[in-house]
């Protein structure tokens, strides 16, 4: 029993981390900063666990929840995502009076919820570890209560969102049924005999819906402007990434792993999902003046990206899950950045950054636009930034895996050349147009400075010297 | 000592130490620019010596392990063909750097940071014997020019800068889809990723038919954007006349030699199968940029466009060389990227003195520019000559061994193109004459004391040029004897395997 806390020592650390943090806020109701220190203290210890278990692989709750290498990534890939969120959100937040601590206590559970996610072994606790991690982000996304745009962006989420939880729940109901077995890797091996049956067309139906909402792949991505034009920006730039990086988990758990076998079935769909929502996604990105909502597109079309991997790793290149989590890693850093960048725009009330209000602010900023641009090129994917590699290597697991999956890897480039535009838009407005009038105001606190120059150093890094990250996750997929 | 290396990121190093200058004080951003490039200049004649000291197909090989999950290594080093390339860069960049201080007055710093980190990118690709490695040097050259453009460009200036980089990207990117898929192909071959990125092992292994059509398509149709061959030219002449004058000298003197010499290193000794199959194609291709480009240069109003189209046609000669696959093709080829870097930079060069004062490009408003600056007359008309390809300057040298060559190859290509020679002198003397000859035109006359003529400084930034045309077309076997191991090389290499 004592072994099994050991071995659940970060996800109960996140968890009475959170508590802590809202007891905090009770203490100290009039202290923004409090609740924020607590938090990073609890990400700080969880991150320092998460290490030390990186090379054992001990398991705990009777074997459906694993540590090791894949678990340490993970967490420390959400410990970074919560981390940087929390750096940029309080000012933001402070501005319009929206309290803190909540945010910090959300974040901490969301993040449990990934631990959990990453950590499992079996169908139940895989559920329960999403839900645990979508969950927040319903309430997050409703965080600015009084603004009509936040309330309608949270509840086409949460309806969306539980829909499709109960379509992916009937799925795992039916798939366990069906392999009779809860077990991951059990369902695996129990498919592996041939069997097919209707139940199991069914099953695999149901699990291909539900996990395309959940990562907002075209045809089921309508949710997601919405929901993240009207959340709070840094609480936006979170809901791009966290709750992403879960479901991809989610899809290598559930498809690379225990669906492995009936890969033949599912690769076509996946090859025009990807294909259908990277192009979509571009292009709807291309015709968008708001920045925020440019962002959520685009964010669509990194879907699409990271399904290339999927595909890939469901043709049996493990280059292909690698692909998918250094890619994560990427965007997290990258697309955090970017958000960061647009909620030191918007420090007033009320602010809604167009592409027009950018206009002419490398010159009164130059550092901050410097910056953007980093963010900005990586998402392009431009060498030497994390993006630049972070597609290389999707793409080279998919033109490993051959097939369909090459044809998608040339679509993915192509794509990729869409996509600069509208990011190399927003780089002619900082630095191509004369200023606008009025300027923008640009809000940087220390703390945002310093979750600007994280994400920054992320992105530059994971580029420049992508062998450490390589390694971790070729290391996560050893065992 | 990692020379290459110093080299490379000398420009870099220099941008960064710039980066902490005060904006405030432009001049001494300026000569801090001026220095680094100057610098890396004298540091790059140092390798043109060692390389025949040195011995060995490649000089001065660096190569550090970077990636080695993916067997990506640092590898760097030089030959005959890359040494020249890499001196003309070196000596373009403090030339440009020079020709900016008069007309660059806005956000100088900013500029000369974009300058070096392009020079960088530029050495890089030149210097670069792994592939991933030579596709981000490749992609690095994209932005800062993408902001040199962009911010210091002419009215069209974003239009210009978009259409650049979009063509530019989309060619790339396809690229790294083939680098990739090589890639694999060796580690699924040799069972190993060791030296699945590097080109040296890679030549002459590529078995796979498929491979070295569609990867040599890929490839190609990088580099023939980057050259440009027809019809992918159409970003050239927006770009040309969009960007600032070291903008478009940098542009014609560097950026399309990047595509000639990418066929060469790489495209075709990669997949010298893929290339036999569509060298008609390339030679079609080439034929019709020789032709279309002096036709379309005729018609020209703006004196830049002209000399863009004329870029696009002498461009044309490189591909039409280089595809010929025999000594006198390949050499000239090479000859004519080099010689077309030292004429057309200064072309370029002397439209933006003239623009410096005139502020109007417009050919039909200007005549008898010759009776007021007769210094700068003079010198546009030694430019336009050797670009026409009077014998005895460098530009004739390489178009006549290219012509050779493909006499040798194809008679009919070469008649077809010699008729071009004609063209050209036809749309430059014609320029020249409507520009600078006859009685003064009310425009010029109107600007009165405002048009002077050149100033020590611009004749500074031409004389080497003008010096290295006269040298090299008296004596063009110092450049054919310099590179003549690396045409070997490639000769051999680009012997197609299906063919024997």
């Amino acid at each position: 029993m004592s072994g099994d806390l050991l071995t659940l020592a970060p996800l109960i650390t996140v968890i009475v981390g959170a508590i802590a943090v809202l007891i905090s806020d009770m203490i100290t109701p009039n202290h923004n900063h409090a609740p924020v220190a607590v938090a990073l203290a609890a990400l700080g210890t969880t991150a320092a666990l998460l290490i030390n278990q990186g090379g054992s692989s001990a398991s705990a709750l009777g074997g459906s929840y694993v540590a090791g290498p894949f678990v340490a990534f993970l967490g420390l890939l959400g410990v970074s995502i919560v981390s940087i969120t929390l750096l940029i959100a309080p000012a933001y937040l402070g501005a319009r009076k929206y309290p803190t601590a909540e945010l910090a206590a959300t974040l901490l559970f969301a993040l449990g919820g990934a631990i959990l996610l990453g950590a499992t072994t079996d169908l139940v606790t895989l559920f329960v570890g999403l839900e645990l991690m979508v969950i927040p982000g319903y309430i997050l996304a409703g965080y600015a209560k009084r603004d009509p745009l936040s309330t309608e962006g949270a509840v086409k989420y949460f309806l969306l969102g539980s829909f499709s939880s109960a379509i992916l729940l009937f799925g795992i109901v039916v798939l366990w049924g069906v392999a009779g077995t809860a077990s991951l890797s059990g369902i695996a091996t129990a498919l592996a005999s041939g069997h097919t049956s209707a139940a199991l067309a069914v099953a695999l139906a149901l699990i291909t819906t539900g996990s395309a909402f959940k990562i907002a792949a075209v045809p089921f991505h309508y949710w997601t402007p919405d929901a993240y034009q009207g959340s709070p920006t840094p609480i936006t730039g979170y809901l791009s990434v966290g709750p992403k990086v879960g479901a991809f988990v989610l899809l290598i758990k559930l498809f690379v792993i225990a669906l492995a076998p009936l890969a033949a079935l599912w690769i076509p769909v996946m090859v025009v999902l990807a294909a259908a929502t990277m192009t979509l996604g571009n292009l709807v990105a291309l015709t968008q003046s708001n920045v925020k909502r440019m962002l959520a597109y685009s964010s669509i079309a990194h879907t699409g990206y990271l399904m290339v991997g999927i595909v890939a790793a469901g043709a049996g290149q493990a280059a292909g899950i690698a692909g998918v989590l250094f890619y994560t890693a990427a965007y997290a850093f990258m697309n955090l950045g970017a958000f960061a960048f647009l909620t030191a725009l918007q420090g007033r009330p009320g602010a809604t950054t167009q592409l027009s209000d950018l206009a002419g602010l490398g010159r009164k900023h130059p550092r901050m636009a410097l910056l953007a641009t980093i963010f900005l090129l990586s998402l392009t994917g431009i060498p030497p930034t994390a993006g630049f590699f972070a597609k290389t290597y999707v793409i080279l697991a998919a033109v490993q895996a051959g097939g369909p999956a090459t044809i998608l890897a040339v679509i993915a480039v192509l794509n990729a050349a869409v996509a600069a535009f509208y990011y190399l838009r927003v780089i002619v407005y900082l630095f191509m147009r004369d200023p606008a009038e009025p300027a923008v105001q640009v809000a940087e606190g220390p703390m945002l400075r310093a979750g600007l120059l994280l994400a920054a150093i992320g992105t530059v890094a994971l580029g420049l010297a992508p062998t450490p990250i390589i390694e971790a996750v070729v290391q996560a997929l050893a065992k | 000592m990692p020379i290459l290396s110093l080299i490379i990121f000398a420009p870099l190093l220099g941008a960064l130490g710039i980066a902490f200058l005060p904006s405030s004080r432009p001049s001494l951003v300026r000569f801090a620019a001026l220095g680094v490039s100057l610098i890396t200049f004298v540091l790059s004649l140092g390798i043109l010596l060692g390389i025949r000291a040195q011995g060995g197909e490649f000089a001065f090989s660096e190569q550090l392990s970077w990636i080695p999950s993916f067997g990506i290594t640092y590898h760097l080093g030089v030959d005959g063909l890359s040494g020249a390339l890499v001196v003309l860069t070196t000596l373009l960049s403090w030339i440009c750097i020079l020709a900016s201080f008069g007309p660059i007055q806005t956000r100088v710093k900013e500029y000369f940071i974009s300058f070096l980190i392009l020079e960088t990118g530029m050495l890089g690709v030149f210097l670069s014997l792994d592939l991933f490695l030579f596709y981000i040097f490749w992609e690095i050259v994209l932005v800062p020019m993408y902001l040199i453009i962009g911010i210091w460009g002419g009215a069209d200036r974003i239009y210009a800068t978009i259409k650049f980089v979009l063509y530019t990207l989309v060619g790339s990117l396809l690229m790294l889809v083939a680098i990739l898929a090589t890639a694999f192909s060796h580690q699924a071959v040799t069972g190993s990723w060791t030296g699945a990125f590097d080109l040296i092992a890679l030549r002459g292994t590529i078995a796979d038919p498929t491979l070295q059509i569609l990867g040599f398509a890929a490839f190609a149709l990088a580099f023939a954007i980057k050259v440009p061959m027809f019809p992918f030219h159409t970003w050239l002449p927006d770009a040309h006349v969009q960007a600032p004058t070291a903008g478009s000298v940098i542009l014609a003197g560097v950026l399309l030699k990047l595509g000639g010499y990418g066929f060469i290193r790489f495209a075709i000794p990669l997949f010298p199968d893929g290339a036999h199959l569509f060298a008609p194609l390339m030679i079609a291709l080439s034929v019709i940029a020789i032709i279309y480009g002096a036709l379309v240069a005729i018609v020209q109003t703006d004196l830049k466009k002209l000399i863009a189209y004329s870029s696009v046609s002498h461009m044309g000669f490189v591909t039409l060389g280089i595809f010929t696959f025999n000594q006198q093709g390949v050499d000239g080829a090479i000859l004519q990227m080099l010689n077309h870097g030292l004429i057309t930079s200064g072309l370029f060069l002397l439209v933006g003195i003239g623009y410096e004062r005139t502020h109007d490009r417009e050919i039909a408003k200007m005549g008898g520019w010759a009776v007021r600056t007769p210094v700068y007359a003079a010198l546009f008309g030694f430019f336009l000559f050797a670009s026409v390809g009077l014998p005895g300057l460098s530009g004739f040298a390489g178009e006549f061994l290219v012509l050779l060559g493909s006499f040798i190859a194809n008679p009919m290509v070469a008649g077809a193109s010699t008729f071009v020679m004609i063209l050209a002198a036809v749309y430059l003397l014609y320029m020249y004459q409507r520009v600078f000859t006859g009685p003064i035109s009310p425009f010029l006359k109107g600007l009165g004391s405002h048009l002077t003529d050149v100033t020590p400084t611009e004749i500074l930034t031409l004389a080497p040029l003008a010096a290295l045309i006269v040298v090299f077309g008296v004596m063009p076997t110092i450049l054919t004897g310099s590179f003549a191991q690396s045409v070997q090389t490639f000769l051999r290499s680009a012997i197609s395997t299906v063919g024997q």
